[in-house]
């Protein structure tokens, strides 16, 4: 039997659930006349785990795994590690600095574009945010340790 | 005669330079919303919610209700000219406004699309002016157990409407719900899977979720490469459709309307079903049904009136009774919690100005963006050729901005990205997220109710059968359920899966 792409997706909430159970211990469920602060999670995590389970048993239909498209997962993994990267530097380095940078790793690490339009674009257009919401509309925007 | 006087404190409201200005920025930004691919309405809100911190509530609701119809308009014009929906209501226009685009009728479909918008739109708000303001008025006896067997009844309605599956969309619901207990519990005061961060104590805000689900999600499963790029020019002198196609437009327009003001209502995606029922519904009513596929009238005047008049009922249930239909509908209400206006069976009366503002700006927000989409064709057009390259990078800017200003936290955005990341998952596996932030949203309103319901009743689930408008509810959600699991055990194909099935084929 060929493992089905609903297979994976169902058994992946009845782990969730089962990992949300593991780690919901000292929540107290309460009784139905004074409800605790773990009955409605709980009680939603197993009827998540029970359709997961039903999406499992119905998974014959589904296409098998080997056919999902993951054709666009380095671009994807890319995307993701650069934009982890600017979370991580927006405060230290501030919104200048870490938005120019942002725009213009994703252009010229992902994209493959040319560095110096890449530099230019991306310093023009954090230029044009950081007037739209930080000047225009007033919204503070993070200035990081060199002060702007 | 009081909802004339209403209507009329509206109007001097909507009117006032400000709000009109507003009004206008929220069509603007809106229609381009819709234009562009990979950016939607619930993004588009999400990301410019910040922006309106510093406005007062009205000038925001107005602005940001005319992003989400702006959307719906927008969304057909890279629908009809480009084959690829810039809204996902607007899957269906893709069919036959694009093979009228062909064959040079691109302009025509355009005109029709933007006038059937145009008067869906008004005529749904027509509707909403007549309908909202008696609901609150009966919704305001409401007590726990009424919301309780409400919100069930809006989460089973929506897994019965999916096209997907009943069992994936309450999946989804229950997954959402689950997100929306995270965090202090104020009943009380425990913390809920926080795991000692501090932000995660006010829980899951809508706005990372959402950005991340349908923003950052979209961007990550669409590399550049796959993103088309064939725009159609629309032939602008043959703006204008011939005496033939406003014949044959006329009646879908006038059943799309209808249709979609009153799917919009009930909670769901009503804007994307009520578009592919109007197709189905079309399809079936031609005398000449061949021609679907190849570039009918019909299949571009009914759809794109009914996503218009659902975006309007989908307002109904949120002013009347402070209950979303939907993910958009959920961000505009946080909105309005944002500025002190909760929405519900009192804004009416506390707050008749926002609320006749708001609906008599949607009057004049119809009339611009009436105005807007037909001369600045040309405009949209060409920024559909802004390479996606160029683009996504612009947009992942605005979702970082656009999450942090809202509460200026960074573990927002990293929940923005974990969400982006879950959306990717969610796409590849076929899910459907809109469950997910509905479920997330209707959270902490139904937990509430449901632990209220119970303690009132001292534990006895029979206190939702003794309350006459719960038990019809409740009859309702049952009804739902008997239906769909006997379509299940029946065998038989029911409308819903000839209706995706007729989709999938057209698509």
């Amino acid at each position: 039997m060929s493992v089905k792409s609903d297979h994976v997706a169902g058994a992946a909430f009845v782990a969730l659930g089962v990992v949300i159970f593991a780690v919901s211990g000292d929540l107290p469920f309460g009784t139905l006349s004074a409800p605790g602060a773990g009955m409605m999670p709980m009680v939603v995590t197993g009827l998540m785990m029970l359709f997961g389970v039903m999406v499992m048993l119905g998974a014959r239909a589904s296409p098998p795994l080997a056919h999902v498209d993951w054709s666009d997962r380095s671009h994807a993994l890319l995307v993701v590690l650069i934009t982890g990267a600017a979370v991580a530097a927006y405060r230290p380095l501030g919104f200048l600095l870490t938005m120019s940078l942002l725009v213009f790793l994703l252009l010229v690490i992902v994209e493959r574009r040319n560095a110096l339009i890449a530099a230019a674009y991306s310093v023009g257009l954090t230029l044009f945010a950081y007037w739209l919401f930080g000047k225009a509309l007033r919204s503070p925007l993070e200035r990081g340790v060199l002060w702007f | 005669m009081q909802t004339f006087d209403s209507l009329l404190l509206g109007f001097s409201v909507a009117l006032q330079p400000g709000v009109l200005w507003y009004a206008f920025v929220g069509c603007l930004v809106g229609t381009l919303v819709g234009v562009l691919p990979g950016i939607g309405p619930l993004a588009g809100i999400s990301i410019l919610l910040p922006l309106t911190y510093g406005l007062d509530a009205t000038k925001a609701i107005v602005m940001l209700a005319g992003i989400f119809y702006g959307s719906q308009y927008g969304g057909s014009t890279t629908s009809i000219l480009m084959r690829i929906p810039g809204e996902a209501s607007s899957v269906m226009t893709c069919i036959d406004g694009n093979a009228m685009a062909k064959k040079g009728r691109g302009g025509a479909a355009l005109c029709i699309a933007a006038v059937g918008s145009f008067i869906a739109g008004t005529l749904g708000v027509l509707a909403l002016t007549v309908v909202a303001p008696p609901l609150a008025a009966f919704a305001l006896g409401f007590g726990p157990p009424e919301y309780t067997a409400l919100l069930v009844l809006g989460l089973i309605f929506l897994a019965y409407m999916s096209t997907t599956s009943l069992v994936r969309t309450l999946l989804m619901a229950a997954f959402g719900v689950f997100l929306g207990t995270i965090g202090i519990d104020v009943m009380t005061g425990h913390f809920r899977y926080s795991f000692d961060i501090n932000e995660l104590g006010d829980g899951l805000g809508i706005v990372p979720v959402a950005v991340g689900l349908f923003g950052l999600g979209e961007i990550l499963a669409t590399p550049s490469h796959q993103a088309p790029r064939d725009v159609l020019r629309p032939r602008l002198r043959e703006l204008w459709p011939t005496r033939g196609e406003w014949r044959a437009s006329a009646a879908p327009i006038a059943r799309g309307s209808v249709l979609g003001f009153l799917v919009g209502i009930i909670p769901g995606s009503a804007h994307i079903i009520s578009s592919f029922m109007s197709y189905a519904l079309e399809k079936r009513l031609s005398k000449r049904p061949e021609e679907f596929g190849h570039g009918a009238v019909a299949g571009v005047a009914g759809p794109e009136s009914a996503n218009n008049g659902a975006s309007t009922g989908a307002f109904v249930p949120m002013l009347a009774l402070g209950i979303p239909t939907g993910p958009v509908p959920a961000v505009l209400m946080a909105a309005l919690l944002i500025h002190g206006v909760p929405p519900g069976p009192t804004l009416v009366s506390d707050h008749p100005d926002v609320f006749w503002g708001f609906v008599a700006s949607m009057y004049v927000g119809n009339l611009m963006l009436l105005a807007l989409n037909l001369p600045l064709v040309g405009l949209f057009v060409n920024l559909l050729r802004i390479p996606y390259a160029y683009l996504y990078p612009l947009i992942v800017m605005f979702c970082v901005i656009g999450v942090y200003e809202v509460n200026n936290s960074i573990v927002d955005v990293w929940i923005m990205l974990v969400m982006g990341v879950v959306g990717y998952g969610l796409k590849k596996f076929s899910f459907d997220a809109a469950p997910l932030v509905l479920g997330l949203v209707i959270s902490p309103i139904l937990e509430m109710s449901l632990r209220q319901s119970l303690i009132m009743s001292d534990g006895t689930w029979a206190i939702f059968l003794q309350r006459p408008v719960s038990v019809v509810l409740l009859l309702l959600s049952a009804g739902l359920i008997a239906l769909s699991v006997f379509g299940y055990f029946s065998r038989r194909r029911d409308w819903r899966a000839k209706l995706a099935e007729e989709a999938g084929e057209e698509a």
